[in-house]
């Protein structure tokens, strides 16, 4: 007699690593329920969890990762704090401040300053993101036509105030990095797939 | 009773408090090693090498944390109830032999603080009263779910107190005396003569209620987290709290020694390896304790009460009375 | 006009006869696409994207008139076809930089490429190199433009500026292929796309009254105001609906704000929006938003010695840019603690409206500046109309331009805006204090000779004369000749010749002897020659006439006679009189407060000087929030009761906070609203029921009207002759603003900061030998002046003008109550 599940269509298959569990049904008898308590008592159920414990205490096979000096590695599509990236080739900003991160930040965290500059360009004077409200869901990086606010790797925000932001100062590539070749394309949200036509800047295409 | 006696129970008295004390610490420390180890963890790592510090930590914080008394409590006996609880721990201990004679520059010392003659009667009667202290604590915490758990602990105690007392009483009628040392000295003989193999059902029957009577899981229901928060302790702090576990880590050793003591032959022959022996059959149980608590369930409380009540008072009974036909054909 | 039944899309509508069927569509809400169409201005036809299917046949919605029981249809295939060509023709080489666009978010280019679905692009073009351009206020990227023209036609239908026009954009023709290959309006509308390009008049910068309206209508981005280009976007604004603060007019605006920057949250004003096919705003209200008290905090002590001064003083002076909440409460301390009021512009405007219903019995005037926009045949009297109240500016102008409308302009100032706005348009510039006798013209040329009172005409009869002039007469003859012109086929978009029999009208000159009436009147507000037949010219076929006056007659010595001649022009000739109220609020005020003509020994003044000073301005004893910082009505020209909001935030005292200090209990300023007195036209509506917008067809749901009261006639229409020789001797100099000022608080916005001096016309400063920045000693009998000469291009004649809107100067000091006043001038 078998437990019937509310639930039938569980994507369960020949092929698949699910099966259902077989769940006996409630004893009803008096006769019923001593024969279970005598099966469970004498069935050694209780020594076979001592066992497994006991087992993997001897085989020591630990898996903590002692966090602050050790640190798993992170996938690259991981979405930690932002950062903002330059051309490759010009070295400029690729930020045009067109506020579509502004706009789509479901927890309206972004916050940015333009002004027209003295080449007629709008420029971006300021820019931040409030990390106590942003819920890293990556929309502001696809959303940016510009590839350039992008999900970096530091994930370590702890702070001493609920408050806490990053400016543009803090996220925007230093030329020197630049140089030396120390940005790196996202390859997360709203990137492209490098190919032949795209050389160094993926905007170049 | 001359001077020399006072002295000296009053030493073994402060060597007891001292070392259980401070073994009930570092109890903590191998049960989060222990369940650690076996649940593929470290455990405590950092205060000190391999953590061992930790006890000192935690002691540091449970003495300086503050001792909140909240405001709709039965003040008094909110504030007593951690003593009960510690304090018949170690009363109970007055009555354990934990170690045999031994001479120090020509003074022979009794680790025993006080052999009298209805030992274990003692110790588990003083045992029982410590049902006072999570029971009265409850009660006057002024919280659904510390009056849950006083309920619960009442009837878990009672219940136990009757399996432990029921099934000791065969092995006693065999034996002829209450003194733990005159039992002890019963199984002097070595291994064959070791009580568990004539009364196996009487501890078996006993190790289950020692259990109960500890509160641990498998039976630990009245401070069972995901239901009832932490019982009886829910609403106490720092120090306070801290003697709850204090008690209840040395009713762990103490239950243990007795364990061993009565069924396991206890330190033997009163030599020195014997003395070891009853260290590590203390060590066994202490440890089994932390064992199923990383491998076992809880049961729920009317299953604990079933158990009690329906099998395991039943059986004790019958051993009894088998032991008595036995003995007297 | 008729209504009528037509039917759009299966959809029963009614509307007027001679609707462009757009409007009948857009007031039912049937969207129809239409880029160039301005509502009150004429059809352009440079986009052709609202095409529809009029019984069978396809026409321009934004030309084509409902007729009774036409049958239409918004979509028909070939409709699609000719959108979807004509908004891939927009696309082309248009920058696909609308990430940093201003129009973003509410580009019109954007939605209708979004709506009609372009997904690809068929034709194409080489592109030209236009650089963006700067105009001042205004900035202009040709490289945007989509040559809708929608500016060119704001300018001179609604505004009368008439600065932008089309210049020819050089560069490639059109690929001859595509002529074949396009839908035909498609390809007209890229030809003539093709060819021009939007530029000032005046060459490179722009010669009109900055009022911005142009980068308001603009569809893209290719307008906009210098001073908001990339600062925010548009979706990022909170829209604050306001009524303006700084004139009569009381425009609906929205004040536009968002936070101050990244690490303030405080709200700022970025800009000022209007509904742009309804209402029409000048210079000021666009640019200058940003007048709000600025870092205000609550200071007791301050607070406390307000409440001093309140208790020692027995008069409260002020100005009209209060709101009715505000003016109501200073009512009620009158009658609490019997303070005089003190607002001598209110004051003499109450007189004006008094004096006027002793004749009409009626206590508001008739008319509004929507009956100005209706009528053919415009009249202004003693106004500085451009400067006074921008609207009626418009208004004149729109009806000049759309009604085929002639208008008259009786000032002592000529303006060469004025001059501009038509060709039917007469300035008749007299001599300071001849008000009346430009209003014994009024009755003169258009009274009911037959019910007007014996005595008027008898006296009007005085005037005139007989005189037998010969005169040149033209007379007209025709010529029929055959001549070939290249002409544009409207049709292909294409130019081709065309032979055509041209009938021309050749005119000949003929002398006559004729017998003529002479108007003495006419000659005493110098008016041109040969007005008379001016006059006729422009009175043909006109039916709807609008006479506005303004502040000259107020504030003039024969105020209350020249209030009766108003009262009596109103009662006894076609036209509908609007009055323009001096300052925002200056016919709230009147209506709402018992005005005193002489102030006492301590006085408090509110925005202006006294012994103790609330300021809105900063600078004063205790701090008072500016009109952008709080909730209250205004009553515009209109008479029109029209909610504001706060669109800043405001945290220290107010006068409600003061009122309630001194026992009035009433937690808000806006709990007035509804005990505003009935018995002056107010409703008892509470101020958070009262609507603040346009709907589709553009009915005005604003606030509410006041109702005008019937006033006791007592029968005496009798008014005074006046008389010629009292002129102002000498020099004179006139009390008024320059184009984009109104008051202290249009200066304290940052686009709109300048400093005042004493203004002339080229005239003016060539006779004088004065130029740009001479410092002058301006004496009057009131006081002098040093100021800095400032040259305004915007005026002509002799007559210079002191500014109000400087504090620092003073001006009205310098004054009597007349707005001119006799003067000497000394160079320093």
């Amino acid at each position: 007699m078998h437990h019937n599940e509310p639930l039938n269509d569980r994507n369960v298959s020949e092929q698949s690593p699910y099966f259902y569990v077989d769940i006996e049904a409630y004893p009803t008898t008096n006769w019923d329920k001593f024969k279970q308590v005598v099966k469970r008592t004498f069935n050694g159920e209780l020594f076979v969890g001592l066992w497994v414990v006991m087992r993997e205490m001897i085989k020591f096979d630990i898996h903590t990762v002692q966090y602050p000096k050790e640190k798993l590695p992170i996938g690259p599509r991981y979405r930690a704090v932002h950062k903002l990236l330059r051309l490759w080739e010009s070295g400029y900003e690729r930020c045009i401040g067109c506020g579509l991160c502004e706009k789509i930040c479901i927890s309206d965290c972004i916050r940015m300053e333009t002004k027209i500059d003295e080449n007629s360009r709008k420029e971006v004077t300021e820019y931040s993101i409030n990390l106590g409200r942003c819920i890293f869901c990556g929309y502001c990086a696809e959303v940016c036509p510009e590839l350039a606010i992008v999900h970096g790797q530091r994930y370590e925000n702890g702070s001493e105030q609920r408050a806490h932001f990053v400016i543009k100062d803090d996220m925007l590539t230093p030329l020197d990095w630049l140089t030396s070749g120390q940005q790196e394309e996202f390859p997360g949200f709203g990137a492209i797939t490098p190919n032949e036509s795209v050389t160094k800047t993926p905007l170049a295409y | 009773m001359d001077m020399a006696f006072i002295i000296e129970t009053i030493v073994k008295i402060v060597v007891i408090l001292l070392v259980f004390s401070a073994l009930a610490g570092l109890g903590t420390y191998f049960e989060r090693k222990v369940l650690a180890f076996m649940q593929r963890r470290l455990g405590p790592m950092h205060v000190g090498p391999f953590g061992l510090l930790q006890v000192a930590a935690d002691g540091v914080k449970l003495f300086t944390k503050e001792d909140i008394i909240p405001q709709n409590v039965v003040k008094p006996i909110f504030k007593i109830a951690p003593v009960i609880t510690a304090a018949t721990a170690f009363m109970a201990a007055a009555a354990i032999p934990f170690w045999p004679e031994f001479s120090v520059f020509g003074y022979k010392v009794h680790p025993i603080v006080a052999d009298v003659n209805i030992g274990i009667l003692y110790v588990l009667g003083v045992m029982a009263i410590g049902l006072y202290g999570p029971l009265l604590g409850g009660m006057a915490s002024a919280n659904k779910f510390s009056l849950i758990s006083a309920a619960r602990s009442a009837a878990v105690f009672i219940s136990y107190e009757v399996i432990s007392g029921l099934s000791l009483l065969a092995p006693l009628m065999m034996v002829g005396s209450l003194s733990l040392i005159d039992i002890n000295n019963y199984q002097a003989g070595g291994i064959g003569n070791w009580i568990v193999w004539s009364q196996p059902v009487a501890f078996i029957l006993f190790w289950i209620a020692a259990f109960a009577e500890t509160g641990r899981t498998p039976f630990h229901l009245i401070a069972n987290d995901h239901e009832i928060i932490d019982g009886f302790g829910t609403e106490y702090s720092g120090m306070r709290w801290g003697l709850f576990f204090i008690g209840e880590y040395a009713n762990m050793f103490f239950i243990s020694f007795v364990i061993a003591i009565i069924f396991l032959g206890g330190f033997g022959d009163g030599s020195i390896a014997g003395a070891f022996q009853l260290l590590l059959k203390v060590s066994f149980f202490f440890f089994f304790f932390l064992w199923t608590r990383a491998a076992w369930p809880d049961v729920r409380p009317d299953q604990l009460m079933w158990l009690c009540w329906k099998v395991l008072m039943p059986l004790a009974v019958v051993n009894v009375v088998i032991t008595g036909l036995v003995m007297m054909f | 006009m008729n209504e009528i039944t037509i039917t759009i899309d299966g959809k029963e509508v009614r509307t007027q006869e001679g609707e462009f069927i757009l409007n009948a569509a857009r007031s039912n809400g049937i969207f129809v696409p239409a880029i160039c169409y301005l509502t009150r201005c004429s059809p352009t036809l440079a986009c052709r994207i609202c095409l529809v299917e009029a019984d069978g046949k396809q026409v321009y919605a934004c030309n084509a008139k409902a007729k009774q029981g036409m049958n239409i249809t918004t979509t028909t295939p070939t409709i699609e076809t000719e959108k979807r060509a004509i908004m891939e023709v927009y696309d082309v080489n248009h920058p696909l930089e609308c990430g940093v666009c201003d129009q973003s978010g509410e580009c019109e280019l954007q939605n209708y490429t979004l709506e009609v679905g372009v997904d690809k692009q068929t034709y194409s073009i080489a592109d030209t190199h236009k650089p963006a351009q700067d105009w001042g206020l205004i900035h202009y990227d040709p490289a945007l433009c989509i040559m809708c023209e929608r500016c060119i036609t704001v300018c001179k239908d609604m505004i009368g500026d008439a600065a932008l026009s089309t210049v020819a954009r050089g560069g490639e023709n059109i690929e001859a292929a595509f002529k074949e290959s396009m839908p035909k309006d498609a390809y007209a509308m890229w030809n003539k796309l093709n060819k021009s390009l939007i530029a000032p008049n005046a060459g490179d910068t722009l010669d009109c009254t900055n009022c911005g309206e142009c980068t308001a209508v603009c569809p893209v981005g290719a307008l906009v105001s210098s001073d908001y280009q990339y600062t925010s976007n548009a979706w990022e604004h909170q829209q604050i609906p306001a009524t303006c603060a700084h004139c009569s007019a009381g425009c609906q605006i929205s004040y536009d704000i968002k936070h101050t920057d990244i690490a303030n949250s405080e709200a700022k004003i970025y800009r000022v929006k209007n509904e742009w096919n309804y209402v029409s705003l000048c210079g000021a209200g666009r640019y200058g938003y940003d007048f709000e008290n600025k870092n205000v905090t609550k200071d007791p002590e301050a607070f406390d010695a307000a409440l001093r001064a309140f208790k020692n003083a027995d008069t409260i002076a002020f100005t009209s840019t209060i709101t009715n909440e505000e003016a109501m409460i200073l009512q009620r301390l009158k009658e609490k603690f019997g303070y005089k009021l003190i607002n001598d512009e209110a004051r003499v405007f109450k007189n004006f409206l008094s004096n006027y219903s002793t004749i009409t019995g009626e206590s508001l005037y008739h008319g509004s500046l929507k009956e100005v926009h209706e009528a053919d045949f415009v009249v202004s009297i003693g106004t500085a109309l451009k400067t006074d109240n921008p609207n009626a500016r418009f208004a004149m102008n729109n009806a000049l331009s759309m009604n085929k409308g002639a208008g008259l302009y009786f000032h002592p100032i000529n303006d060469p805006v004025i001059a501009d706005m038509s060709k039917n348009v007469t300035q008749m510039n007299h001599a300071p204090l001849m008000e009346e006798a430009a209003l014994y013209l009024i009755l003169d040329l258009f009274g009911d000779k037959s019910a007007l009172p014996a005595t008027m005409t008898d006296y009007l009869a005085t005037f005139h004369s007989t005189k037998t002039v010969t005169v040149e007469e033209t007379v007209d003859e025709k010529v029929t000749e055959t001549v070939v012109k290249k002409g544009l086929n409207e049709e292909t978009g294409v130019e081709e010749e065309v032979s055509e029999q041209v009938t021309k009208i050749v005119k000949k000159k003929v002398s006559k002897e004729i017998e003529v009436d002479e108007n003495a009147l006419l000659e005493l507000l110098n008016a041109p020659k040969g007005f008379k037949e001016t006059l006729t010219k422009y009175l043909a076929k006109k039916s709807t006439f609008a006479l506005m006056v303004g502040p000259d007659l107020y504030t003039h010595p024969n105020a209350a006679n020249c209030a009766r001649l108003v009262g009596l022009i109103e009662k006894y000739t076609a036209f509908s009189v609007t009055m323009i109220p001096n300052l925002a609020n200056t016919l709230g005020v009147a209506l709402i407060c018992d005005l005193d003509e002489t102030a006492g020994a301590f006085t408090i003044g509110y925005n202006t000087a006294g012994n103790f000073t609330l300021s809105a301005l900063g600078g004063g004893d205790l701090d008072m929030p500016a009109l952008n910082q709080q909730e209250g009505t205004l009553v515009s020209i209109d008479k029109r009761v029209n909610p504001t909001n706060a669109a800043l935030p405001y945290s220290g005292y107010e006068l409600n906070d003061i009122a309630s200090a001194l026992g009035m209990s009433t937690s808000l300023a806006v709990d007035y609203t509804s005990q505003l007195p009935l018995s002056a036209g107010f409703k008892a509506v509470e101020f958070d029921t009262l609507p603040n917008y346009y709907t589709n067809a553009g009915e005005e749901v604003r606030g509410y009207l006041l109702e005008s009261q019937h006033c006791s006639v007592s029968g005496d229409e009798s008014v005074q002759p006046f008389s010629q020789e009292n002129t102002l001797s000498g020099e004179v100099v006139y009390l008024a603003n320059p184009v984009l000022q109104f008051s202290p608080f249009t200066a304290a916005s940052h686009q709109l900061q300048e400093e005042g001096g004493l203004y002339g016309s080229t005239t003016f400063m060539s006779t004088h030998g004065l130029s740009e920045g001479d410092r002058v000693r301006v004496k009057t009998t009131h006081g002098e002046r040093v100021l800095p000469i400032l040259h305004d291009l915007k005026i002509a004649g002799d007559i210079p003008y002191l500014p109000t809107f400087d504090s620092k100067i003073n001006s009205s000091a310098l004054f009597g109550d007349y707005r001119f006043v006799s003067v000497s001038i000394q160079k320093v």
